[in-house]
């Protein structure tokens, strides 16, 4: 009984050590944004005892891009998860139900690529067709860019979401007459909200959290937080406060989402590594 | 995720063809990722310089042995892999340690698990960003903390020692979550009549852990290891806002050198030559992730 009760008192100090190591940047990136300069660079560091101010934030929100730079952001992601779902939920259904069919090779080693591949390896290629096609910084770029980087894992997980669905019930919807279309949106995707559902938070944090294909292909007109978010260090004097303003804004949403969706999250976290 | 897989024949006789299904996806991956890299090939072949204005001219393979020759490829390369064993010499232990502790089922293990989750998450500029102050020389945090115990300052974005390790400590905080996850859904797949089988016959939980654990995940494991070693190839975010590879080039790696040599050196070109080299170097990957991922099931 003693070796097990270490045990467990080992695994608990494991836990809670490395629960406060999570949590103790988040902690701090939030008080450095609410701080005053004078309490900001001092030693030893102050962890409560000072006077919090708004001033960074106000100071983050009067630059003028910075409404248009969030909007940006919830558009691009928005929809591109959209574009990934819709067709990925389709590709992945064909998957799911079917071992071979023409292409499958191709568009497995294309997928696996995605998921190997530097994505500067892609982009700048990309970086110069653009140019010719005028599609330099815009939104639509990134949405589409964004969408063809993220359905992979939209594919991998649906797909063995659509595993899970027993065949009989699609057997029963062949029987009254349905067609693939009708059966895939009236009985499988309804089947597989839960699946579309993570899925789709998922990839909406990979397309929330991209850099490289911002940074590369969107100028002022397109730019995206992450962008907005690095630029903060091209500057000599790096002033802490705002820098932390902006780090907190731009990982507010997904803190509050893990608070909300801790179940779906889970799932998804683990995708592309066990693919089917 | 472990999912019970019905048998093939049965879908053949039930569903009608629907391989056009993936036609959406097939398309967006062409236009996003197929034609982009043998356009890449193609451009590699050229001679384009953002900066000039000449019209570009073939060169064949001159930029695949300038590439080959120059030293800052393979001293880059280097720096890759020793990313790479750093960390995941830190991140396959942690994460196994931090999944059997959950996997205990101890009380609170639910809210232990969502806080151990919350770092992987969240954007990897911004945490950067986060990193940067508290690995402040002067007054950051970190350093403060180490004080604590008699550490001198260390100048930790300043030298190839300390900024590679300052990568590998944000990283790891970023994917250890990754590696336990992984790890715990293994343990879970384990089914718990084999530890009653094994505490029955005697073995002690050290036995137990060798004989029994350790080989049921050790599948799991190569899928990491194959994991790691793509994730490591494609790190940016980090080392772009923690040293953007300095000081010189002593923390950048091959993808960061892509990204240099193509927007910062404006060679597009011999850039391309490097993304088509990475593709070559990660090929053998593709394989072996693929065979790994096999035997998870």
């Amino acid at each position: 009984m003693k070796k097990i009760s270490l045990g467990r008192i080992l695994a608990y100090a494991l836990l809670i050590i490395s629960s406060f190591a999570s949590l103790f940047p988040l902690f701090w990136t939030f008080s450095t944004s609410i701080k005053n300069r004078i309490d900001t660079y001092v030693l030893p560091p102050k962890f409560f005892n000072f006077q919090p101010t708004t001033k960074n934030y106000v100071s983050l929100f009067k630059i003028k891009t910075f409404p248009h730079i969030y909007l940006n952001s919830i558009f691009v992601t928005i929809i591109s998860t959209l574009l990934s779902l819709i067709l990925g939920s389709l590709s992945a259904y064909a998957f799911a139900r079917r071992s071979k069919f023409r292409g499958r090779t191709l568009l497995d080693a294309l997928m696996i690529a995605v998921r190997a591949l530097p994505a500067i390896v892609v982009v700048l290629p990309i970086y110069k067709l653009s140019s010719y096609f005028g599609m330099y910084d815009s939104i639509w770029t990134l949405i589409l860019l964004y969408a063809g980087f993220n359905i992979p894992f939209a594919i991998w997980l649906l797909t063995s979401f659509f595993n899970q669905i027993p065949t009989e019930i699609e057997e029963a919807a062949r029987v009254d007459g349905a067609s693939n279309t009708r059966m895939f949106i009236q009985v499988i995707l309804p089947l597989a909200a839960p699946g579309l559902v993570a899925t789709g938070i998922f990839i909406s944090l990979l397309s929330w959290n991209e850099f490289l294909i911002p940074v590369i292909m969107a100028g002022e007109n397109a730019k995206t937080l992450p962008v907005f978010v690095a630029s903060f260090i091209s500057n000599k004097n790096l002033d802490w406060g705002p820098m932390a303003a902006a780090a907190t804004v731009a990982m507010l949403p997904i803190v509050a989402l893990t608070v909300f969706i801790q179940r779906w999250l889970v799932t998804g976290l683990s995708s592309g590594a066990v693919k089917d | 995720m472990g999912l019970v897989r019905t048998s093939k024949r049965k879908h053949r006789q039930l569903t009608r063809p629907i391989g056009h299904y993936t036609l959406g996806a097939w398309l967006l991956l062409a236009l996003t990722i197929l034609i982009p890299l043998l356009y890449g090939i193609y451009i590699s072949l050229l001679d384009i310089n953002l900066a000039s204005f000449l019209p570009p001219q073939f060169i064949g393979f001159k930029n695949y042995t300038t590439v080959l020759q120059a030293s800052e490829t393979w001293a880059t390369l280097r720096i890759t892999i020793a990313l790479m064993a750093l960390g995941m010499t830190i991140q396959i232990p942690c994460g196994i340690l931090l999944a059997l502790a959950l996997h205990q089922q101890l009380r609170g293990t639910k809210i232990f698990r969502s806080i151990l989750i919350t770092p992987m998450l969240l954007t990897p500029v911004a945490v950067g960003l986060t990193y940067r102050f508290m690995f402040d020389t002067d007054l950051g945090i970190i350093n403060w903390f180490l004080g604590k115990f008699g550490i001198e300052s260390i100048n930790w974005l300043g030298s190839q020692t300390s900024g590679l390790m300052a990568i590998v400590i944000v990283d790891s905080w970023q994917s250890i979550p990754f590696v336990m996850l992984l790890v715990l859904a293994a343990l879970s797949a384990i089914s718990t009549s084999l530890f009653e089988a094994a505490t029955v016959d005697g073995a002690s939980s050290r036995q137990i852990f060798r004989l029994i654990t350790i080989p049921l995940i050790t599948p799991t494991l190569l899928v990491i290891v194959m994991i790691k070693i793509m994730d490591f190839l494609k790190l940016f975010d980090t080392i772009f806002m923690l040293t953007r590879g300095g000081p010189g080039n002593a923390t950048t790696t091959i993808g960061l050198w892509t990204y240099k040599t193509g927007f910062v050196f404006l060679e597009l070109s011999r850039a391309a030559a490097l993304g088509v080299m990475i593709l070559i170097i990660t090929m053998p990957v593709y394989f072996l992730w693929r065979k790994s991922t096999r035997n998870v099931r």
